[in-house]
């Protein structure tokens, strides 16, 4: 035990001082739109590349394209971003993506700024203490990113924000996965065993949308279609910074970021 | 692998297989059926690092169970009766495994055509669990939702006063139908569903999707990509094994111990992220070879890696050092290897019983079975014996890793491209498999194509598939407040699982 503590004081502290830095840069962010002309459905190579069919382009005149990038749905593989010839589809290297409604993660050409949509930035009654019931309902990546938004690195808990061990202590029901038949039932009990008020957010591309499992006969199409979300937090797994920013969104202390392309 | 038909008729199947597997060096790598007409065995034979593909044509959708005879069926015979309508007769314990109430009665979302029930009594979609009986004998059921952050599964504990005499684990709540989604959509987008059927193990997914998907064209990927493809998979390894191994001072309490180790799996991820983009290694891997990695990258992630041992050692030297620790796992949920053997266990579980099998060694997969690492096997079977496995693994991982880096960064394959392109179509009639040893143990992914080479059959075994049998067994009689520590020590995906 002595030498646990020498070592654990030796080590002092690893937390990262900045809030919601952007990404490094050797991560690959989501992608977003920028006001560089699409070249309209002549071109379509994002939307035959992209895995999900998060990216619908239409209008063939090149000034008439319009292009609309859906982030809920989005896997960020990357592949529209390396297609794209015309630079209209970037990589945002920004962490803070969490947006409180839906269609705020639905980007079209037509209005590129995030930040002229989101609302105001208003601190809620969960400001300063957040408890927050995890349920997963997906393939465990989205869970091993909240499991290190706690970590000592990104240490959430200095937000104020705890993880708990019952529906009865949480105020926040975070869902990660797709929501498939099989857990339906189980998280609907959850949330109605939850006091008022409460929040819910989608952790991930796949409870905000079902991701690459939507449409499928086990109805696993996101946390939206069973209970009234939140807060949005998109990603395939969302990096622990943009975790922790879904929280700054549900506490009322952060709406969605500037997005911060990438220089090639 | 590429493989060829071999047709078994049912009548030889089960002495066929129970000679492969009792007296041959074979086992089976999974049981399961194309469209429910047939039944598919996938015999593995690991001395010679090939495998053989049996179909056996059902003429009725019943069959007599194979559990009696081999005991590692009784999973898949759960799963086909889901997947397909296929009944086993006289299986000991036949219950659902992935369908459950929700579903409809006479649902089978592998079967093309709907099946006309032959027999009236097949089920209610209830599931009964074991009742044990006796005087003071109660039930203590846990989940689907747990009180941690992790997946969801429903364990019913029956207990005599703390001891467990029976464990029965229900799952199946995260069934997402990814095997079906697999055979709907372009296999050029299918690495992404692939890789999602458990993400935390997205490499090896990815590489058994892949080597599944070259060997139905009968291609080589560049020795470049064989290089990149083994240092994904062993740095998945890596940062699995710190967790798990973390996740074990969790369960003890031994809390100063599993915070270091999470703080030092973020540099693990950070070296996956530097090879990939992607902390879990997301879309690195893909059926041709990898994304491409500049040169840069890789010495700067061959510096980390010696950091990232150089980290590790005082940390995990606190772990083995401290008996309080030690001694909480020592001979605790203890799998006897007899019982490994009859179960098919596979991974560090089968492992620590002195099972001297990992597919690293026998089946192609990146740079192996050259090069293998040397085996890491305990002998006692229990929590201990799995975490030793993960500790002596987690450092063969990182020789491996940091060996490979610096011939890489050093040889001529750095300037060679890591992809080849591949046609679009995929050879019709064809059957092949990829086998990974994924950090849980080894991954399964078998393809079929259809006479228009369309992918007729997606099946994938996790590892976990054999494993989770081995949590049952482990925990007999053991104490209740034992369990979240063993449960860790066997680290099972019930994404995987459930697909």
């Amino acid at each position: 035990m002595r030498k646990l503590l020498q070592y654990l004081l030796e080590q002092g502290v690893a937390t990262q001082k900045s809030i919601c830095p952007p990404l490094d840069d050797d991560a690959q962010g989501l992608p977003t739109l920028t006001a560089s002309a699409c070249s309209g459905s002549s071109c379509s190579a994002c939307q035959e590349a992209c895995p999900t069919e998060a990216i619908s382009v239409a209008g063939s005149e090149s000034n008439e394209a319009r292009v609309s990038l859906d982030l809920g749905c989005c896997i960020g593989c990357g592949l529209c971003i390396e297609t794209c010839p015309t630079g209209t589809i970037a990589e945002n290297r920004s962490t803070q993506t969490a947006a409180s409604r839906r269609e705020d993660l639905v980007l079209t050409n037509e209005t590129t700024e995030l930040t002229a949509r989101s609302i105001e930035e208003r601190p809620t009654i969960f400001a300063n203490s957040l408890h927050a019931r995890v349920v997963s309902t997906g393939c465990s990546s989205c869970d091993l990113e909240i499991g290190a938004a706690f970590n000592p690195i990104f240490d959430m808990e200095r937000f104020g924000v705890h993880v708990v061990a019952s529906p009865r202590y949480a105020d926040a029901l975070m869902v990660t996965g797709p929501v498939g038949r099989g857990m339906q039932e189980a998280l609907k009990r959850c949330y109605e065993a939850m006091a008022q008020p409460r929040l819910v957010m989608a952790v991930g591309t796949c409870a905000i949308s079902g991701g690459v499992h939507k449409g499928g006969y086990a109805e696993a199409n996101g946390a939206d279609s069973i209970l009234p979300v939140n807060v949005y937090v998109p990603g395939c797994p969302p990096h622990p910074w943009s975790i922790i920013h879904g929280v700054l969104v549900a506490q009322g202390k952060s709406t969605v970021g500037p997005a911060v392309l990438r220089t090639k | 692998m590429k493989l060829t038909r071999k047709q078994v008729i049912l009548e030889d199947l089960s002495n066929a297989l129970k000679t492969a597997t009792h007296e041959g060096h074979c086992r089976l790598g999974l049981l399961t059926s194309v469209d429910g007409t047939q039944l598919c065995s996938l015999v593995l034979d690991p001395t010679l690092g090939t495998a053989e593909y049996w179909e056996t044509p059902l003429r009725n959708s019943y069959y007599r169970s194979l559990t009696a005879v081999l005991p590692e069926t009784h999973w898949f015979e759960r799963a086909n009766w889901d997947l397909f309508g296929i009944i086993p007769n006289q299986h000991p314990r036949l219950k659902h495994l992935l369908l459950h109430e929700q579903y409809k009665r006479g649902f089978y979302p592998l079967r093309p055509q709907p099946l006309v029930h032959e027999r009236a009594e097949d089920t209610d979609r209830q599931f009964h669990f074991l009742e044990v009986q006796g005087e003071g004998v109660y039930e203590l059921p846990v989940g689907p939702i747990h009180a941690g952050v992790i997946e969801p599964g429903h364990f019913r504990f029956s207990c005599l006063g703390e001891n467990i005499l029976n464990l029965e684990i229900r799952l199946g709540y995260v069934h997402r139908g990814v095997e079906k989604r697999l055979t709907e959509i372009p296999w050029t987008k299918a690495r992404f569903v692939a890789e999602a059927a458990a993400s935390d193990t997205a490499a090896a997914n990815a590489l058994a999707h892949a080597i599944a998907i070259e060997s139905l064209f009968e291609l080589e990927v560049p020795a470049r990509a064989q290089v990149l493809r083994t240092i994904a998979l062993e740095l998945e390894r890596i940062a699995m094994h710190i967790i798990d191994i973390g996740g074990i001072g969790t369960d003890i309490g031994f809390l100063g111990f599993s915070t270091s180790m999470s703080r030092l799996r973020g540099k693990a991820l950070g070296l996956a992220q530097l090879l990939s983009g992607s902390r879990f290694l997301r879309g690195f891997i893909l059926p041709g070879g990898t994304k491409p990695v500049s040169a840069e990258r890789l010495a700067a992630m061959l510096h980390t890696c010696q950091q990232l041992r150089e980290d590790l050692k005082p940390v995990i030297a606190i772990l083995e050092e401290n008996l309080v620790a030690t001694e909480r796992m020592d001979s605790f949920g203890k799998v006897s290897r007899s019982l490994a053997r009859e179960f098919g266990l596979v991974g560090v579980a089968a492992r620590a019983c002195g099972i001297e099998y990992d597919t690293r060694a026998h089946f192609c997969q990146g740079i192996y079975p050259k090069d293998a690492p040397p085996l890491s096997v305990e002998q006692n079977g229990d929590i201990l014996s799995r975490t030793r496995v993960r500790i002596a693994e987690l450092w063969r991982s990182l020789d491996l890793v940091e060996k490979l880096l610096s011939e890489t960064c050093a040889g001529a394959t750095s300037t060679t491209s890591s992809c080849i392109e591949l046609p679009q179509q995929l050879p019709p009639d064809a059957v092949a498999a990829g086998i990974v040893e994924a950090f849980r143990g080894e991954l399964i992914h078998l393809i079929v194509t259809g006479e228009k080479g369309q992918i007729r059959r997606y099946c994938i075994k996790d590892p976990s598939s054999n494993n989770w049998t081995a949590l049952s067994i482990a925990i007999r009689n053991n104490l209740i407040a034992d369990f979240p520590l063993c449960n860790k020590s066997f680290s099972l995906s019930y994404s995987g699982n459930d697909l």
